[in-house]
């Protein structure tokens, strides 16, 4: 089992009268290589659920196993390292570094690595010629389109290449031909064996996974196996 | 992350970020090459004023005095400092003299820099400090024969000779005839405008010849051998005077008037003058680094959410505290060293500016208010670059990331 979580509640102002139970006693098992797709509304919990499973984030309560290991015994330097060698991060937002160029950026998590410059280089522009802005390296993150932004986040997501890939609600701010060709994308890395965990508010999207989850009020109310929509 | 690395990424993130880095190395070029060049100018300045009451000389005794008949006292005070030979070298009277000196096409009145014209003794130049280079000093025969001589300091004679011999030239007074005899060695010759060294002395009995009031002469300076040699001499010469012109207290004198100073009592206000200074000036650095350090916490502080999101991203894709925290260290102390030595390199060439500017002369800036000046900025770089580092790192990665 990959992805084991038990009994996880994120409480906030907890005892007060402003309590919010994000996360509401959640219990989600996932396995290398499925495809799921977590949905909600806005205000769901979803987002505080990928952040718990991410690492970027600690549960109130509740236990998380992530490949047999109990997070919560973890110190910041292996938690650091689970961020960095196991989960790629897809964002809505992006989250670019600025300052740093398309290539800069997609190199960071191999610098984290400690991999060798010349080693780097081949896996950065690996990363970058999959998805196509192989030919932007040299721009800065306000000189691109969204689309293409959100690629060079994605190369930057599979340049280490993860066992997981995350991704919160990726096609959010594209529009919807460059969004398919986004998640088309998450197909195919699926095929070829990662675990793909996707955030999403909208059913269409949730429908290019295999299995999807429904999380309502903290609480997952629906976990189902379902046909999938091919792109 | 190797050591190597986090240089590499410091040098990026500076490079990235450009305005940001200029504005806070701005902070601190500012905030060094004020201190340095208000502080080194301003020592300078005392120190310059300390050096020129050495030059004047020490133990001078400033003596005024008069008769109200008329008589000069000045015979008297000269047989009487010749007695003091314990305590005394010299006596001369201190008589400035408005003349016009003439020596071929050469006018005092149209030099650049004006020659100071005086009356002296025979003891004018060892009152003053001056060493004769050229022929003689002025004698007692000169004084007593009423002669038409006069001796001239370094600065004075080159701009009336240039580099022919002055010795025996002639030299017209208000149009009277007068020889040149001496030349004193310069003294004072890195002061570029006014020197000490740019006088003419004239024996005071020549005050007939150029038609000069000798009742004027009422100014005289006594030199002492030393210090309480100087102290001593005070108190002799009061007495002695109090003899010829009476009590300068007693409201009844009907005899004259005096008074003499000890001109140590200069000196040691300069100091006490040089204390005050130094307070004022520590006062200025102190508020100059402030401004300068204020403005680099300002950048730095502006920058924090910003940079919490870069942190937060890093942490993401798997940045360890100890990584966020030594790039950001790197980063803060190459952009306040690269600041520093620019402030350092702004800081002496105004320094040198100001001292050529108001003074005259070359200054260069103090060691200890540079490496001072320095060590404030950078450390206060330093802190305030790491701050958000420190605080962000320790925060959960997505409480970083939602920084807007």
């Amino acid at each position: 089992m990959l992805i084991d979580i038990r009994g996880v509640y994120k409480i906030y102002n907890e005892d007060t009268d402003a309590e919010v139970r994000a996360l509401d006693g959640v219990n989600l098992r996932i396995d290398r290589g499925e495809f799921v797709a977590v949905v909600g509304q806005s205000g769901s919990g979803k987002s505080t659920l990928m952040n718990i499973l991410g690492c970027l984030d600690i549960p109130t309560r509740g236990t998380y196993l992530i490949d047999g290991e109990d997070v919560k015994e973890l110190d910041d330097v292996q938690l650091s390292h689970i961020r960095n060698k196991q989960i790629g991060f897809i964002f809505q937002g992006y989250n670019l570094i600025q300052a740093l160029t398309a290539y800069e950026n997609v190199e960071l998590p191999l610098i984290y690595q400690n991999i060798s410059p010349f080693k780097r280089r081949d896996m950065v522009m690996d990363a970058m010629e999959r998805v196509g802005v192989a030919d932007r390296y040299k721009h800065h993150p306000s000189e691109m389109s969204g689309g293409q932004q959100q690629r060079v986040a994605i190369a930057r997501a599979i340049a280490t290449r993860p066992p997981i890939i995350m991704a919160d609600e990726p096609t959010g701010a594209l529009d919807s031909r460059t969004g398919q060709e986004v998640l088309h994308f998450l197909q195919e890395l699926n095929k070829e064996g990662s675990t793909v965990i996707l955030i999403t508010h909208d059913n269409g999207i949730a429908a290019t996974a295999r299995r999807c989850v429904r999380i309502s009020d903290g609480r997952i109310i629906e976990d189902k196996e379902q046909e999938v929509d091919w792109l | 992350m190797k050591l190597g690395q986090a240089f590499k990424m410091a040098f990026k993130s500076i490079g990235g970020n450009k305005g940001r880095s200029f504005l806070t190395m701005l902070g601190i070029i500012i905030g060094v090459a004020s201190v340095m060049a208000i502080v080194s100018v301003l020592m300078g300045m005392n120190k310059k004023s300390l050096e020129m009451y050495e030059k004047m000389g020490s133990n001078r005794i400033q003596v005024y005095a008069y008769r109200y008949d008329g008589v000069s006292v000045f015979e008297d005070l000269y047989d009487y400092c010749l007695y003091l030979t314990e305590q005394v070298d010299g006596v001369t009277p201190n008589a400035y003299v408005s003349a016009t000196v003439t020596y071929g096409n050469k006018t005092s009145d149209s030099m650049d820099q004006r020659p100071d014209m005086y009356f002296g003794s025979d003891q004018y130049g060892v009152v003053n400090n001056f060493q004769i280079e050229k022929g003689r000093d002025l004698s007692k025969i000169d004084i007593d024969n009423y002669a038409n001589v006069c001796v001239m300091g370094g600065r004075a004679a080159r701009n009336f000779f240039d580099a022919t011999n002055p010795l025996g030239k002639e030299v017209r007074v208000n149009g009277v005839p007068f020889t040149v005899i001496g030349v004193y060695a310069e003294k004072d010759a890195d002061n570029l405008s006014w020197s000490l060294d740019n006088v003419i002395v004239f024996p005071y009995t020549a005050a007939r010849a150029l038609q000069q009031d000798t009742r004027d002469m009422n100014e005289f300076y006594v030199k002492a051998k030393t210090a309480s040699a100087a102290t001593e001499a005070t108190t002799l010469i009061n007495g002695f005077l109090t003899g010829i012109c009476g009590d300068p207290n007693d409201w009844n004198n009907q005899k004259g008037y005096f008074y003499v100073q000890n001109a140590n009592q200069w000196t040691e206000d300069g100091n006490e003058y040089a204390k005050m200074m130094s307070l004022v000036l520590g006062g200025i650095a102190a508020i100059s680094l402030l401004v300068g350090g204020i403005g680099i916490m300002n950048i730095m502080l502006v920058t924090v959410t910003e940079r919490t999101r870069e942190i937060g991203i890093r942490r993401a894709i798997g940045a360890e505290r100890k990584s966020i925290v030594s790039q950001f260290l790197i980063e803060a102390g190459m952009i306040c060293g690269i600041g520093g030595i620019f402030g350092v390199t702004l800081g002496t060439i105004l320094t040198l500016v100001g001292g050529k500017l108001l003074l005259q002369t070359v200054i260069w800036p103090s060691f200890s208010i540079t490496v001072g000046a320095l060590a404030f900025s950078v450390i206060l770089g330093v802190i305030f670059g790491m701050y958000p580092a420190i605080k962000a790192s320790g925060l959960q990665p997505v409480v970083a990331l939602r920084a807007e």
